[in-house]
């Protein structure tokens, strides 16, 4: 009898072993480990011999005023990003699902060229493209009669760069999920809205806003907390400089530990990037019931 | 006065179709001109960056050269990254999607307890880039001797791939109809032989999708290779990508570009070759 209640359920537990194994061992574990670490001074005068110092680490971090420095720094990389490529995403998706435009399917593949190209090599690229003296992009402006511009070399055009080269590294994807978003509308209600007299600017305001409202939360949320932690860009692009003017949390804490060998104040950072980015899911899931995918 | 109003709206309309292939073909520009630009340094004799001129952004034909591709094929010890590459991507990717496999139809379809938990904790983890895991993993593959090994790697990265592509595994095969299943059971297949034989095809174009994101993630990373491997030998091509770019602004600029070329071309067709799955796939999985 034992065996016919328990035989499904031992079955279905050998299917999800694999993952609770690796759940176990390769999540939590690591992430405890971490979070143990930060509360210690492990780092390059105490290899082997760490000892547990409380919150000392976080302590140091708060005081130092560098804490707030980096989380607005993450949060101008984050919104920036999601402020260009959300936008440019919605507009190039209004144009392109116009009735009888022609050459849509060029443009739906060119689009695609940024999304398909691996970013890791991008990047590196665009850190060419954006040379100071040699890049291509200071030689074109040079020919419409703009200065040169220090791009990667000053605080604040160092930032600008990261947001426009994450802007051409995200908005294929973005421009494609409006674009299906978009076409999932019934066209009667176009048809019935032009009956009634809308123009172009009252059908975006009266149905598409409205019927893409979910999609536009997704967009803006998820871009949000992927771009929080979205590591390769400055870690490439700048280096987190000029200075740190570009660093985030999660660069910085890489740095920590692998430049300067601070493991236990790396750590320590990374987990308070993980508790901002925790704070911002719970915020979100309550105003969008997010995972509500799970029910 | 009725003509001259059918004019108007036509002129209006031919305005803004022009207007929307203007800024269509500005968008284009904008996405391709990197990689086209890329392209066309690997391929041209010029050995720096400061010789690129807005002039030769059209290729002259008779000047193409393949010198750079022989530099790096030749002078680097590209071969044996690829080779490390391609042995830690596909064991990744075959690892962790046959995980993801067994885990995604098991929590779609079977009673499994704290289910709910489960899933909660892979939505969270997901959210959490792989870096995070850079420096606990460090420590704990030092203390397992697993530093400069392939097993080490290997086992990190199939982790890395098995959560979310579980997450999204299930939430496609949430979307198929018990019935087919239900209908293969009568004809004689076992519960698991119905799902593996009969849903899991319906589920391809996830599984596709699920295949080419765990290669893409060890193919391009360097966060957590760049620390583990110290072992020139070991070496992948994020790691040799890396250090070649260091510094070849002003040299090698060419080098370089035939380098960025080899390695992203090969993602950039399988990225077209699959496009339809890869779109498909994310929009439904992610929100169904």
């Amino acid at each position: 009898m034992v065996r016919k209640v328990g035989s499904w359920s031992l079955k279905s537990l050998l299917f999800i072993l694999p993952v609770i194994v690796v759940l176990i061992f390769l999540d939590f574990y690591p992430i405890a480990y971490s979070i143990y670490m930060s509360f210690t001074n492990f780092g390059e005068f105490h290899f082997f011999n760490y000892s547990f110092i409380g919150l000392e680490n976080y302590i140091r971090i708060v005081k130092s005023g560098f804490l707030w420095q980096l989380l607005w720094q993450n949060a101008i990389y984050a919104f920036g990003s999601v402020a260009l490529f959300a936008p440019l995403g919605f507009i190039i998706a209004l144009v392109m699902n116009q009735r009888g435009l022609r050459g849509k399917t060029f443009y739906r593949t060119a689009i695609l060229f940024p999304w398909a190209y691996p970013a890791f090599i991008t990047i590196l690229i665009w850190q060419g493209m954006l040379d100071y003296r040699f890049g291509i992009v200071n030689e074109l402006l040079e020919k419409i009669g703009i200065k040169p511009i220090y791009w990667l070399g000053t605080p604040g055009t160092a930032m600008l760069s990261i947001i426009l080269v994450n802007l051409w590294l995200s908005f294929p994807y973005y421009s494609y999920v409006f674009t299906s978003a978009m076409q999932s509308i019934p066209s009667e209600l176009y048809e019935a809205a032009e009956m009634d007299g809308y123009g172009p600017i009252g059908r975006l305001k009266n149905i598409i806003m409205p019927m893409l409202s979910r999609q536009i939360a997704f967009v803006v949320i998820f871009g949000f907390i992927f771009t929080w932690n979205n590591f390769y860009i400055p870690f490439l692009l700048t280096g987190g400089g000029p200075g740190t003017s570009t660093q985030i949390l999660i660069t910085y804490s890489y740095s920590s530990a692998f430049s300067y060998l601070q493991f236990g104040i790396g750590a320590a950072y990374s987990v308070i990037s993980i508790l901002v980015l925790l704070v911002i899911v719970i915020i979100a899931n309550h105003y969008s019931k997010m995972m509500t995918v799970l029910y | 006065m009725k003509n001259d109003k059918g004019k108007y709206y036509r002129r209006i309309r031919m305005a803004k179709r022009i207007v929307s292939h203007i800024f269509l073909i500005l968008i284009v520009i904008f996405s391709i001109f990197p990689i086209y630009y890329v392209l066309l340094m690997s391929l041209s004799p010029l050995s720096n960056l400061s010789q690129m001129t807005i002039e030769k952004l059209i290729p002259n034909l008779t000047y193409l050269t393949t010198n750079n591709y022989e530099a790096i094929l030749y002078h680097y010890p590209f071969l044996t990254w690829l080779k490390n590459t391609l042995i830690f991507s596909t064991s990744a990717t075959f690892f962790g999607v046959l995980m993801a496999i067994s885990s995604g139809l098991a929590l779609s379809r079977m009673n499994i307890p704290l289910k709910k938990v489960i899933l909660y904790m892979m939505l969270i983890l997901s959210l959490f880039p792989f870096v995070i895991m850079v420096i606990p993993f460090y420590f704990m593959f030092s203390e397992l001797g697993l530093v400069n090994s392939y097993t080490g790697l290997i086992i990190a990265y199939s982790a890395g791939a098995v959560i979310f592509a579980s997450w999204l595994i299930k939430n496609y095969v949430d979307m198929i109809p018990k019935d087919y299943e239900e209908a293969a059971q009568i004809d004689g297949y076992t519960r698991t032989g119905a799902l593996f034989r009969v849903v899991l095809p319906i589920a391809k174009p996830v599984v596709i999708f699920a295949l080419v994101l765990s290669f893409m993630g060890p193919y391009t990373d360097y966060a957590l290779a760049g620390q583990l491997l110290t072992n020139p030998s070991m070496y992948t091509m994020a790691i040799g990508m890396y250090y070649v770019s260091q510094g070849t602004v002003s040299m090698n600029y060419g080098t370089y570009s035939a380098f960025a070329v080899l390695m992203g071309i090969p993602i950039f067709l399988l990225f077209f070759a699959f496009q339809r799955y890869l779109v498909s796939g994310f929009s439904i999985a992610m929100y169904k």
